[in-house]
């Protein structure tokens, strides 16, 4: 078995100063691509951990339609000057470091205390047996999950729908 | 000790926590919905990590879910931006106080 703690640590580490640099940019742009670079790395992660699917709809639908979205968001709106962002010291901003600090370590000192139990229905050979990960996933899908994927899909409509609706109608 | 389970849990932790400050600190519309879909992103990352650490499907079936909505959000929220942007000529949060009374 080969380790991908290593390749893992690496795209966490990269994940992590672009989160960073999201929190602190001033330009809307630099936060989307920073929030790009992100995905990205996510989107390496579940490879390496084996969700092949799910990494495939991360590049899709995440870093592909939804990015676009943002992206074209902030060339419509021309957004070169933010105006006043958040400041650095104020007090606002050391509670809620301070709190997002005490968060992360508590959290992490939870996690780290976690033994995770090995069931392994299914492993990785199970999974390459069973006609690799998107075939068992798609089953899955559309029998244990069809009622959920069609309400899915239903909601999916209606949001569209209500898109158009908000963004072409004037409020007084 | 760090193992292959537990760094995407602490990854997906920060990423959620970084997330949660730029909705609570940003001023800005887009910035902020680009901070929700941060901590979607966080939440999907520890559903396939643990579903992977428990060897079953079903996070990753969630997680389907989850993109799915997500998109549907960002969508919805996008326009109400564009809304927002033509009723205020601005996107700042600060600007949006018709409802403060």
């Amino acid at each position: 078995m080969v380790n991908i703690i290593y390749p893992m640590g690496a795209l966490a580490v990269i994940c992590a100063v672009l989160a960073l640099v999201m929190l602190f940019s001033k330009d809307a742009l630099t936060c989307a691509m920073s929030l790009l670079g992100i995905l990205l790395s996510t989107a390496a992660i579940y490879g390496l951990i084996g969700a092949h699917f799910v990494a495939t709809i991360q590049l899709v639908v995440y870093a592909g339609a939804i990015m676009v979205l943002f992206i074209f968001s902030i060339m419509l709106l021309n957004l070169k000057k933010l105006g006043t962002d958040f400041t650095l010291f104020s007090p606002r901003f050391l509670i809620a470091a301070v709190s997002g600090l005490s968060l992360v370590g508590i959290g992490a000192w939870a996690i780290l205390g976690w033994s995770p139990v090995e069931r392994d229905q299914w492993s990785n050979d199970a999974m390459l047996a069973a006609g690799g990960n998107t075939q068992v996933l798609a089953h899955s899908l559309f029998t244990q999950h069809g009622i959920a994927f069609e309400a899915v899909s239903l909601a999916l409509i209606i949001a569209l729908i209500g898109a158009v609706t908000l963004a072409k109608r004037k409020f007084n | 000790m760090m193992s292959q389970a537990h760094l995407p849990q602490v990854l997906a932790l920060f990423l959620f926590v970084v997330g949660m400050l730029i909705v609570l600190l940003r001023r800005n519309t887009i910035v902020l919905l680009m901070g929700i879909e941060l901590m979607l992103n966080a939440a999907n990352l520890s559903l396939v990590a643990f579903a992977r650490a428990s060897g079953q499907l079903d996070g990753q079936v969630m997680v389907f879910f989850v993109i799915t909505i997500a998109a549907a959000e960002s969508a919805v929220g996008l326009s109400i931006l564009v809304n927002l942007y033509r009723n205020f000529g601005s996107i700042n949060t600060d600007q949006a106080k018709t409802l403060q009374g």
